[in-house]
């Protein structure tokens, strides 16, 4: 009888029924696990099985314990995959209760009983779903389908479960219950068996998932080692705008370097704009500034360590946009031109403030000069060497043209140099919110800039189209209005 | 700016011959003006910090530490003192010692070069 009732359940791995199998499973359950698993390729009668959790379904009931069906089973595999049952499955809850493969008896699946794994019910189960509405009685049977479809699924497609699930079936050998087989009619069986090829589909399709999981995880710290070895070498290029094959190592890290300080300063940014406008106390806007300061410190830092390694990089400024790179003064911006810039905008200022940014664009200029011609005589010195007779010999010539060359990474230091003590004089002579307000315009400043290059060098090209100059306009509007989301939204 | 010419000894009544410590001499030439500077003739930077003074108005003196027979002893002297691999260009002031160039540039940015310079007698108004 109970092997006819396995045939038209279909359950297609279910083999000739033995009776001592499943004897030896409910045997096993006080063994070691080992035990179980090396029975769980083997044939067992699910009849058996089926009337041990229509007895166990009553236990449930009575039973409160919380102990999840799945004791033991690594919860992270399942709560990844929350297909149906979960019901059935180790919720976070109900895993740290578990106590392990006890042999206790009373650690049997009854996170039904619990409401919060009533919550946790799939909609794509329809025995769920009717379990939630149905009768007292029939919840039970539900119940115990459910439990018996679980069972049947973990048994059937292999992996290594814990004795509980097998627990189950011997606890309900062990408990007299009340309920009888007659429950289990042909409708109940139909549905049975639905739910076990949707748990089994279930089943398969949580391995696939896991196991794609399991190889771009690898794949993942691959590709990371790769790119710590790659970076080593400076083979990777960032994010730089027209970035060739040709970058140093040195310049290549440092637009890696230059990129991050970038978004940091977006943030920032950001930071002291929602300062500003919360009418933040000074303490509190003071620490912002502060930081900001600092943010700006880093970057000479870094300029400094790229100086040394790649100065071209810094002083032909391949590492900023074209636009900025107009503007450009030994590798970064001209100190007195930002001063020019600023002075309209830091109203109202106070007598001594004022004579404090004059006084600091004037000594800014002079030193610029100082450096620029500094610069000058470099530059001749070289085209002296190199323009020339050879001495000696032409390599001599190139030795002391390198080593008049390496005095250029001196002045693009001094120059940073002096763009920080620019930036730190202007906050020395403005209050909290005068430097808060001075530092949000420079850095909206230079991002006009950047934005003005990207803008420039996405325009289309309608010269060749057409000869009608205001269809170029046309065209460079919408291109502005097109990035004024990307570009303008901050401000 | 003029260039100190302390090697040619036939127009200085005296040299001294107890000045065996490069560190004592370059003291003593450096109390003796207002503005002293240690240079190079070949070096740019040197050149830079000569047209700094020059462009405030400054009358530094200046020492070509290559064209000095105790040059070599007098940069390293200079860069133990300074704690770096480049002795020159360094600039005193008032007999003291203001640094190399990111020193001097600092401190004309941040406004306290001037009151040195006026302290010193260097620079009027």
């Amino acid at each position: 009888m109970a092997s006819h009732r396995v045939g038209e359940t279909g359950l297609s791995d279910s083999g000739p029924s033995n009776h001592h199998v499943p004897y030896s499973l409910f045997h096993g359950i006080n063994a070691p696990s080992t035990s179980f698993i090396n029975q769980e390729g083997s044939a067992f009668d699910f009849g058996e099985l089926e009337e041990a959790i229509v007895l166990q379904g009553v236990k449930i009931r009575n039973d409160e314990a919380k102990a999840p069906l799945f004791t033991g089973r690594p919860a992270a595999t399942l709560e990844m995959f929350p297909s149906w049952p979960t019901r059935f499955q180790t919720t976070p809850r109900g895993s740290s209760k578990s106590g392990g493969e006890s042999t206790d008896s009373g650690s049997a699946v009854n996170t039904l009983s619990s409401k919060a794994d009533q919550a946790q019910l799939e909609p794509e189960s329809p025995i769920s779903k009717k379990a939630s509405s149905s009768d007292h009685q029939a919840f039970d049977q539900k119940h115990l389908k459910l439990q018996q479809q679980q069972i049947h699924q973990e048994m059937a497609t292999g992996p290594s479960h814990n004795q509980s699930s097998v627990k189950a079936p011997q606890e309900k050998r062990k408990g007299a219950g009340s309920t009888s087989e007659k429950q289990l009619d042909a409708k109940t069986l139909r549905r049975l068996a639905q739910n076990r090829e949707a748990a089994r589909k279930s089943r398969l399709r949580k391995k696939a998932y896991v196991q794609q999981l399991e190889s771009s995880r690898i794949k993942l710290t691959q590709l990371e080692q790769d790119l710590q070895r790659a970076r080593a070498q400076g083979l990777f290029l960032g994010g730089c705008v027209g970035a060739g094959s040709n970058l140093s190592p040195g310049a290549a890290i440092f637009d890696m370097e230059y990129a991050r300080w970038l978004e940091d300063d977006h943030r920032l940014m950001s930071e002291l704009r929602t300062g500003l406008h919360a009418h933040l106390s000074d303490g509190d806007l003071r620490l912002i500034i502060d930081g900001y300061v600092s943010h700006y410190d880093e970057i000479f830092q870094l300029k400094v360590v790229a100086a040394k390694s790649d100065v071209f990089h810094l002083y032909t400024g391949m590492w900023i946009t074209p636009a900025e790179r107009c503007f450009m003064w030994i590798g970064g911006f001209r100190p007195s031109e930002l001063i020019k810039m600023l002075i309209g905008q830091l109203d109202p200022l106070t007598e001594q403030q004022v004579i404090g940014i004059y006084n600091l664009q004037h000594t800014s200029t002079q030193a610029e000069e100082a450096l620029s011609q500094g610069l000058e005589q470099l530059q001749q010195a070289l085209v002296d060497t190199i323009a020339g007779v050879p001495i000696v010999d032409g390599m001599q010539q190139m030795a002391v043209a390198l080593s008049k060359l390496a005095n250029l990474e001196g002045f693009v230091r001094q120059a940073d140099n002096l763009r920080q003590q620019t930036l730190h004089q202007l906050r020395r002579i403005l209050t909290v919110r005068q430097a808060a307000r001075c530092f949000l315009v420079i850095g909206e400043y230079y991002g006009r800039l950047r934005a003005l290059s990207s803008l420039w060098a996405s325009r289309p090209r309608e010269s060749m189209m057409s000869e009608d100059n205001s269809c170029q306009t046309t065209t460079e509007l919408q291109i502005v209005q097109q990035h004024s989301q990307n570009h303008f939204s901050s401000y | 700016m003029h260039y100190q010419t302390e090697a040619w000894g036939s127009y200085m009544p005296t040299r001294s011959t107890t000045m065996g410590d490069p560190l004592e001499r370059i003291e003593r030439m450096a109390s003796e003006n207002a503005v002293v500077i240690f240079s190079m003739s070949t070096c740019c930077m040197c050149h830079a910090i000569k047209r700094l003074f020059c462009g405030m108005g400054v009358n530094p003196t200046v020492y070509e530490l290559d064209e000095d027979p105790r040059g070599k002893d007098m940069e390293k002297a200079l860069m133990r003192l300074l704690g770096s691999s480049s002795a020159v260009p360094v600039v005193f002031i008032g007999g003291k010692l203001v640094g190399a160039m990111d020193r001097v540039m600092a401190s004309h940015i941040n406004g306290t070069l001037v009151p040195l310079l006026k302290e010193a007698g260097a620079l009027w108004l």
